[in-house]
């Protein structure tokens, strides 16, 4: 009796199993790689390396995108790997999806064969072909000579429309300077001794919680709020892993400069005086972001991306606007004369990475036509600013506007997945839309951007006579065809001993900058952290990083010519 | 001999399954004897012999996390280990049934949750301001907060404590499946004889779960160098790295994320040989001694 | 019975020890439910007050908006599908499975019952890496495919050898005596000791079924261009992972669209997900809370 049951269950098994994998194999060869006519629009399949939303199957714009383009495009993200284990694994397997964006494994992917070159086809689709000027396509160019993705972002249509200074910055809360009268902040020095005076005048919330004058985040690789300020603080752009001199385009270490020496005295100084944070070292994204949502923390350096999202929703609910503790940046340098650098305006295009079409794609000229089609003005409003009087509105003069009750309806992640569609890992412009008179981005609307900024920003931008955040820090030039050189120290490896040191460089910054800050002498703990920085051999990491500098010099010379 | 062709017959299915899922990908070992490039394939990537095992040995950062992979796997093994058994027989010796249930049920609960979540947690109750120096300050057992994550030498203790907080309830089903397993007549003869709770635990509890005790610690021993990444790496920094990094979070680091397959292949490889080697001397060590082993 | 003795028996290191045992015990409860707790109250609290931290016994924004976030998750049905079916199926299979050779190692008179456990238990310790076994995968056809769930996993030297350790405890007399009654093995191993071994595979069962229950890597890296064979904890992973500020470098956070607090959203994936296992527990505690009696055959 007991065994026809086991047998009976086996079979039912058997049978579930083998239907399951019967319409799987089905549905797989059918949704693969192929870009196939269904109801007249094409489908592709794109699978970009870095984390992001889904959106749904039956999501609105998506249908309109692609009753105008003629193609959708069924977007993968990455998850629970990094993006070279999963192009890693991709290239082992040999299969890929039509479209592919292989962040940080884009090299690997080009080594492996895995692209297709797009130089040949490029000058058949204008919008592609205008998305770039002529240097920007030389530079894209592989050993090979050919040209095998297309970076998305950072290209602004017309004028550039920035409003905020999504960078680096010694970040401040308007109470702070409020409270001061608004003075004039530009030295590392005024800046500390403007966050002492007020933490010894205001040493606690008005709810009676005490102050955080200073943190510092240094949680893995955001570790950059302490380690990379001295080469701002010496006026030099954000070139990431080094300096580059735009004098004498040669590379410098940053970590071994007086300014480097001087800028952790201060913060070693500050952490004597209980300024900075006790748990600075020690304490996790999470926990410092939950630091600054509560509004005690009066500044700190990091990257405006790394904290705006979360925090400002944070302050607004509790109503901590009305108390001044949103950030403005400040333009720090080490000492008075120095120009600071902190803002480049302009468009650096990141080589190192964008959209490619792989050998997998049986239509590459349709995955052209896509992408072509995507950066037509029509499209690229539909992506930022969803459809017309959903969306958005529009007044008698032309303009875009949204609605509050609009503004809430597009953060909802809900409504997000079932009727926006950004396409975001597409080539997309922001600057101006062609009608010269929107921003091609919602928040970079001078209406729009105004109408969401907090009252106590508003307030202290005026006081600086500034209309935006980038206002702030100054606007600068991108300093030269080089920048910024971070997008190749990105691509290194230790397939060569630069690599190795670059990873050597940061491992020792981790574990003894904190060291060095928190030292009962300083002196003797930056001897210290000197003596085994040397170690690493930082000299054949700058070896490596020179060459490309001058490469990418040489390169835009030819282009020019 | 007789009665061996129908087990015989049966191994061969699971020889056969066992070559091909467990022992045919071990053909990527080969990985760990080249300079694998994906684009050149198993067969085609440059032959370079021991080269990446020896870039693992020269490099003192190696040495340093195979010894904190050592120290963090023993000592997660023992603690987990005794905290489990003693667990098990504490809640056998529960009276009532409904309250062995509930406890049991909520004992296990933690397994479900992330690293993530109990760390996050964890790093809560022992920040500056957490509930533990809340404790110590105010039993004057410390003069002011102490920051237990910036001291090398609290973390392997940290981790230990996360480990057995996760983990206790849910390893100590196993030890409560064998302890119902025993004949309750043996408790009921004992009982009679006039036994105690603690002799009826020392002689009757205790050896009837001793084959499934020794199995397992025999499994984990050559477990010790899988000592985990997750855990370290949620709750280290900068400050403790020297002691917090593991096998697996160099190889996540110099390897993997480097693109580097071979020397995440060499890493794993050398960590399959020593706990071959751990198992085979247990293995040995247990025969010896009479105990139940693992073949 | 046991209870009337030991009533008898009561002294006062007896007394002490309830007491202390039962103090243990709820001192023990309230350590482990307490980061349960935590994280159900973070889960019904609003994502971004929690921010703030200093959330511990009771939310202070009630909320339904992060459960609603995760169950508005598309694919959601789909994922639960598969999940359910791969730990049925999964479970059944593996434990037969690994039942069954159990059975064989735990003979007596099998000959090569070291060999062959020297087999599996090396298999417990070598693996060929991501790579080759993706390879190997795709070669037998097992990518987008849902068998994949079930086959390459199906044996565990580990629940092998919980089961042989507990098989190995049943007296040869069992075996024996059905031998002379001219049993073969199949009536020996469903009749005789399969019935014996109720508690351990329950525990098997119940290590299987959370392993298949709680597994994404594998949907992720075999199945993952195929929207119908996706489970339940990949489609949950996939949605943390957009909204995590997980990304590991600088370059693709800048770019990183819709990052919001991912604490309460994986809080609330975490209660769901934990809620049907939970509830799959009282029926396999019948076998480990009461005691169950080898009895009748004396050796």
């Amino acid at each position: 009796m007991k065994r026809k049951q086991f047998t009976a269950l086996l079979l039912v098994g058997a049978v579930i199993m083998s239907t399951l994998s019967g319409c799987s194999m089905g549905a797989s060869s059918k949704g693969k790689n192929a870009a196939k006519n269904d109801g007249g629009i094409k489908e592709f399949t794109y699978f970009v390396a870095v984390p992001g939303n889904e959106i749904n199957d039956d999501n609105e714009i998506q249908q309109k995108i692609a009753e105008i383009t003629g193609a959708k495009v069924k977007e993968t993200w990455l998850t629970g790997q990094t993006a070279k284990e999963a192009v890693g694994t991709l290239i082992a397997g040999g299969e890929y999806p039509d479209f592919i964006c292989g962040s940080e494994g884009s090299s690997q992917l080009y080594e492996a064969g895995a692209l297709v070159a797009l130089d040949d086809y490029i000058d058949k689709y204008p919008n592609i072909k205008n998305f770039f000027t002529k240097t920007e396509w030389e530079s894209l160019r592989q050993a090979d000579g050919h040209i095998y993705w297309i970076p998305q972002f950072n290209n602004s249509y017309g004028k550039e429309m920035e409003t905020t200074h999504n960078d680096e910055a010694f970040w401040i809360q308007t109470r702070v300077l409020k409270w001061a009268g608004y003075p004039k902040v530009t030295t590392m020095d005024q800046y500390f001794d403007l966050i002492e005076r007020y933490q010894e005048a205001n040493p606690t919330m008005p709810n009676g919680t005490k102050n955080i004058p200073y943190t510092i985040l240094c949680d893995d690789w955001r570790y950059f709020c302490l380690e990379n300020a001295p080469l701002f603080l010496d006026g030099y752009a954000n070139d990431g892993s080094c300096i580059v001199d735009p004098e004498t385009k040669k590379v410098i270490d940053y970590n071994t400069t007086p300014t480097a020496k001087v800028y952790f005295n201060k913060l070693n100084q500050e952490f004597k005086k209980g300024i900075v944070d006790p748990e600075s070292f020690t304490q996790k994204y999470d926990e410092y972001i939950a630091k600054l949502s509560t509004g005690r923390v009066l500044g700190m350096i990091d990257q405006w991306w790394d904290f705006y999202n979360t925090v400002n929703d944070a302050l607004k609910q509790q109503g901590l606007e009305d108390l001044g503790c949103n950030y403005v940046p400040l333009p720090i340098t080490i000492k008075e004369g120095v120009q600071s650098r902190w803002h480049t305006s302009g468009d650096t295009v990141n080589v190192g990475s964008g959209i490619s079409i792989t050998k997998d794609c049986k239509d590459v000229e349709g995955a052209l036509k896509f992408i072509n089609d995507l950066l037509s003005q029509e499209v690229i409003n539909l992506r930022n600013w969803g459809i017309k009087d959903v969306d958005y509105m529009v007044d008698k003069d032309g303009l875009f506007y949204r609605t509050p009750e609009i503004r809430m309806q597009v953060t909802n992640t809900g409504y997000k997945a079932s009727h926006m569609c950004t396409y975001s890992y597409f080539p997309i412009y922001s600057g101006m839309s062609q009608d010269n008179l929107n921003a091609n981005k919602p928040e970079q609307q001078p209406n729009e951007f105004l109408s969401s900024l907090p009252k106590n920003v508003q307030e202290c931008l005026e006081a600086y006579n500034s209309k935006n955040y980038i206002d702030m820090v100054g606007r600068n030039e991108i300093p030269g065809p080089w920048y910024p050189i971070y997008t190749f120290v990105g691509t290194m490896t230790t397939a060569t001993p630069g690599g190795t040191t670059w990873i050597k460089m940061r491992e020792i910054k981790q574990e003894y900058l904190p060291k060095v800050v928190m030292a009962p002498d300083f002196e003797e703990g930056w001897k210290e952290y000197m003596k085994v920085y040397e170690t690493c051999n930082p000299k054949a990491f700058l070896d490596e990083v020179q060459p490309e500098v001058d490469r990418r010099i040489e390169l835009s010379e030819k282009a020019a010519q | 001999m007789k009665r061996q062709k129908v087990l015989l017959l049966w191994s061969l299915v699971y020889v056969i399954y066992g070559f091909i899922f467990c022992y045919l990908p071990l053909a990527g070992w080969l990985m760990a004897f080249e300079n694998y490039k994906p684009k050149d394939g198993f067969f085609h990537s440059q032959f370079i012999g021991l080269g990446k095992f020896k870039q693992l040995f020269v490099d003192d950062g190696f040495l340093r996390v195979i010894r904190n992979t050592l120290a963090m796997g023993v000592i997660n093994l023992v603690v987990t280990f005794v905290a489990a058994i003693v667990f098990a027989i504490l809640l056998n010796e529960l009276k009532s049934q409904g309250g062995k249930k509930v406890v049991q049920t909520i004992s296990y609960l933690p397994h479900f949750l992330s690293w993530i979540i109990v760390t996050g947690i964890l790093h809560d109750a022992l920040s500056g301001t957490g509930i533990v120096n809340d404790l110590l300050l105010r039993f004057h057992l410390l003069k002011e907060p102490l920051n237990f994550f910036a001291h090398p030498k609290y973390f392997w203790g940290i981790v230990a404590f996360a480990n057995v907080w996760k983990e206790t309830g849910w390893n100590a089903i196993i030890y409560l499946a064998a302890i119902v397993a025993i004949d309750t007549n043996l408790y009921e003869a004992a009982a009679i004889d006039g036994a105690g709770r603690w002799a009826r635990i020392r002689y009757i509890t205790l050896p009837g779960i001793k084959p499934t005790i020794i199995i397992l610690l025999l499994m984990n021993a050559g477990n010790v160098l899988n000592a985990g990444f997750e855990v370290q790496y949620l709750l280290g920094n900068g400050l403790v790295q020297s002691v917090s990094q593991t096998i697996d979070i160099y190889v996540l680091k110099w390897g993997i994320s480097q693109g580097d397959y071979s020397l995440g292949t060499a890493a794993g490889v050398f960590k399959s040989v020593v706990s071959i080697v751990i198992i085979l001397i247990a293995n040995g060590m247990a025969k010896r001694a009479g105990e139940e082993r693992l073949f | 019975m046991k209870r009337a003795t030991t009533r008898k028996k009561t002294s006062v290191g007896e007394k002490v020890f309830v007491f202390l045992n039962g103090f243990f015990m709820i001192l023990f409860v309230i350590i482990t439910l307490y980061p349960v707790w935590n994280t159900l109250v973070i889960s019904l609290n609003n994502g971004t007050d929690s921010l703030r931290g200093g959330l511990y016994l009771w939310p202070r924004m009630w909320t339904l908006k992060n459960f609603n976030t995760v169950l508005h998750k598309k694919n959601l049905l789909v994922g639960a599908y598969v999940t359910v079916a791969r730990t049925i199926i999964g479970t059944l299979m593996a434990l037969g499975a690994n039942a069954i050779l159990a059975y064989i190692v735990s003979r007596k008179r099998f000959l090569f019952k070291r060999q062959l456990s020297l087999f599996w238990v090396i298999t417990m310790y070598v693996n060929g890496g991501l790579i080759p076994t993706f390879l190997l995968f795709k070669g037998l056809g097992l990518t987008n495919n849902f068998l994949v769930y079930i086959i390459p996993g199906m044996i565990s030297a580990f629940y092998m050898l919980v089961i042989r350790t507990f098989m190995v405890g049943i007296p040869d007399s069992f075996e024996e005596s059905a031998q002379l009654d001219g049993a073969g093995d199949v009536v020996i191993f469903t009749k005789i000791i399969s019935p014996l071994c109720k508690p351990v595979y329950a525990t098997v069962a119940l290590f299987c079924a959370v392993g298949h229950w709680n597994s994404w890597f594998d949907a992720m890296l075999y199945n993952r261009m195929n929207s119908n064979l996706t489970t339940l904890q990949y489609e949950l992973m996939k949605l943390l992972s957009s909204v995590t500020n997980q990304s590991t470098s600088v370059e693709s956070m800048k770019n990183a669209v819709g990052t919001v607090t991912p604490t309460s959203v994986r809080a609330a994936a975490t209660i769901l997900t934990m809620l049907p296992i939970v509830c799959l527990y009282p029926f396999l505690q019948r076998y480990f809370v009461t005691g169950l009696t080898i009895g009748g055959v004396k050796e």
